[in-house]
């Protein structure tokens, strides 16, 4: 009977051992915070701001892609985020879409990140199949793409200022594209951002919290002069280069914490 | 011969799919869609066929694919230079006609799209064409059970998404094939014959047109200049796309099959017929910095052809005409939508400006 007992423990803890999974310890998490800034305080739409030339804005809509994720391990070597898992569509509007969450990362201790601006030149090629989830133009990319000139709108900014002409309502828009052309070379907005910080450990399903700020004031002035008086509406045309040359160096590094 | 290969049948999952093999003629070059990233079914094309033809597709009901790419046109836009759209605001541009488009490197007059599968959008999206936006579509499309159905026999799916919508467009687009025309099956050796003065117009043709209107498809895909005037404030062509000077005033050279059928011809319509077609090359041809240079021979603008030479080689450009392909009923309006009134609807009549 003893025997019988033991031999249906053992079964039992057996089966219940095949049941669990293997512990990961080889595996962690890496959160990405974007918190958009303006002069150093959370981006508000209903507030109005004040730029680097003196023009008055209120600001309606942020857009932009982050894609092509990639962490660097203080050994040098990368681990890239699986593309079709890597593109992200960070909207000022939507709090959940400014939290991004990178399951799946091998244990390790990681040293910087790196990230597009945009989306890369050969998804912008692909057909219809290969672009869902943030890529969808009918769902969560609505508005972020060109219908008569094929490519994603990488970065987006809308508002109001007074320095914006009064027969368009008073209204910029910043429209950010161009992945460098397909049949024809064409213009090429798309920028990658590198931040390193203190080496963070990755492993058994834990990971670090990266803040990344994204400085909103110096849209206007970080590189070139961006004054809405002179341009208030830049969308496919030359000028916006000059646009993007500012924008990739308003994402810096804030806080990063381990959990 | 528009035979296409036998079919077979496949069950995937718990869906009954019948793949379909399109043929590729074989004076073409190879497809240049990517049709593994979208195998054609018979459900996919059937599907596709309907959305083309559906005018849920517009803001108001009013217009469908089919409004301005008529099938007995060639699935261009008969005796309109540009096309009215929704509320009936004209576009800019002459509606292009729809056929061997797994062929095509670029899409539109100025090349602006590069898959097959986001053309539709250009239209779908377009304020004087179709003036709807494409998550709209969708919940309109989920909103219809048959048609929720239907996707499902097609592509498995619960819901209707950009990817199986354009996709179906795509598959019924990919079967748009048109090379059975009398030149074809004279080419091909297939029993086509040609008149002594066809003949000797496809001769010239070779000389003097076949540079840019080249191989099976009747056109290298690439964008030139070629002398139409132009007020470039309205429209600067490739330019616009390339933001290149050296583009301006430069569109995609058409293919010339079915030309019977597709006048008015130019990227704004603006020249009625194929005799006033090469008159436009012999003496009408407008001088500027980016005109193309096979149209400079001896620093005069345009080409030397004589008046008897017009005559044979328009004689020639008949016979690229394909009457299985504007009349498959494969491609045509299905029933449902023949007898169903559209809203806003008018009887116009246009000028004719032959």
């Amino acid at each position: 009977m003893k025997f019988q007992v033991l031999l249906c423990c053992s079964v039992f803890l057996f089966c219940g051992f095949s049941r669990y999974e293997k512990p990961k310890n080889t595996e962690g998490t890496v959160i990405l915070k974007f918190n958009n800034l303006f002069n150093k305080e959370a981006l508000d739409f209903e507030k109005e701001y004040t730029n680097a030339h003196g023009e008055k804005v209120k600001f309606t809509l942020l857009n932009y892609f982050i894609s092509n994720i990639k962490l660097t391990n203080e050994d040098g070597s990368t681990y890239v985020i699986p593309q079709d898992s890597s593109y992200f569509l960070v909207k000022q509007s939507d709090p959940a879409s400014k939290e991004i969450t990178l399951n799946h990362i091998p244990s390790g201790k990681y040293s910087a990140l790196t990230f597009t601006i945009g989306v890369d030149s050969l998804r912008n090629t692909m057909g219809i199949g290969s672009r869902t989830g943030a890529l969808d133009v009918g769902a969560t990319a609505k508005g972020m793409y060109w219908v008569w000139n094929s490519g994603y709108i990488f970065f987006k900014l809308e508002g109001t200022s007074p320095a914006a002409p009064e027969k368009q309502k008073n209204v910029f828009n910043y429209h950010i594209g161009g992945f460098g052309g397909y049949r024809s070379k064409t213009m090429n907005n798309i920028k990658t951002r590198t931040l390193a910080f203190k080496p963070v450990v990755v492993s058994n399903r834990k990971g670090p919290v990266i803040d990344i700020n994204v400085e909103i004031d110096h849209f206007f002035d970080q590189v070139n002069p961006i004054k809405i008086a002179e341009k208030s509406s830049v969308m496919w045309g030359e000028f916006s280069t000059k646009i993007s040359e500012n924008y990739v160096s308003i994402f810096n590094l804030g806080n990063v914490s381990s959990k | 011969m528009s035979a296409y290969l036998a079919i077979s049948a496949f069950q995937m999952s718990n869906i009954q799919r019948t793949f379909f093999k399109p043929e590729i003629p074989s004076n073409f070059p190879l497809p240049v869609y990517d049709l593994k990233a979208n195998p054609l079914t018979e459900e996919g094309i059937e599907l596709g066929r309907t959305l083309f033809y559906d005018p849920i597709l517009s803001s108001d009901g009013s217009t469908s694919c089919g409004s301005c790419h008529q099938q007995f046109a060639a699935f261009a836009h008969q005796d309109h230079p540009m096309s009215h759209g929704v509320d009936n605001q004209f576009g800019r541009r002459n509606a292009l006609p729809l056929f061997n488009l797994l062929f095509s490197k670029t899409f539109f007059w100025d090349g602006g799209v590069h898959s097959l599968d986001f053309s539709p959008l250009n239209a779908l999206e377009n304020e004087v064409e179709l003036n709807e936006q494409l998550d709209n579509v969708l919940k309109k499309l989920n909103d219809s059970e048959e048609y929720r159905d239907k996707f499902k026999k097609a592509f498995g799916v619960s819901e209707i998404t950009s990817k199986v919508f354009l996709q179906s467009l795509t598959q019924f687009m990919a079967t748009l094939v048109s090379a059975n025309s009398r030149y074809d099956k004279f080419i091909r050796n297939e029993g086509g014959l040609l008149t002594a003065e066809e003949k000797e117009g496809l001769e010239l043709f070779e000389q003097k047109c076949s540079s840019c209107h080249a191989t099976g498809l009747f056109t290298d895909g690439s964008f030139r200049n070629n002398g139409v005037p132009n007020n470039y404030r309205f429209d600067k062509g490739r330019e616009e796309i390339t933001l290149n000077a050296s583009d301006r005033g430069k569109y995609k050279v058409p293919s010339l099959r079915n030309i019977e059928f597709t006048a008015p011809y130019m990227h704004d319509g603006s020249i009625s017929s194929l005799e006033k077609v090469l008159d436009h090359y012999t003496s009408g041809v407008e001088q500027s910095v980016t005109l193309d240079p096979l149209l400079k021979q001896n620093n005069q603008p345009g080409l030397a052809i004589t008046d008897p030479e017009k005559k044979k080689i328009i004689a020639f450009l008949m016979t690229l005409s394909d009457r299985e392909f504007i009349t498959d009923k494969r491609f045509s309006e299905p029933e449902l939508f023949l007898n169903t009134p559209k809203p806003n609807e008018k009887n116009h009549s246009h000028t004719n400006n032959r």
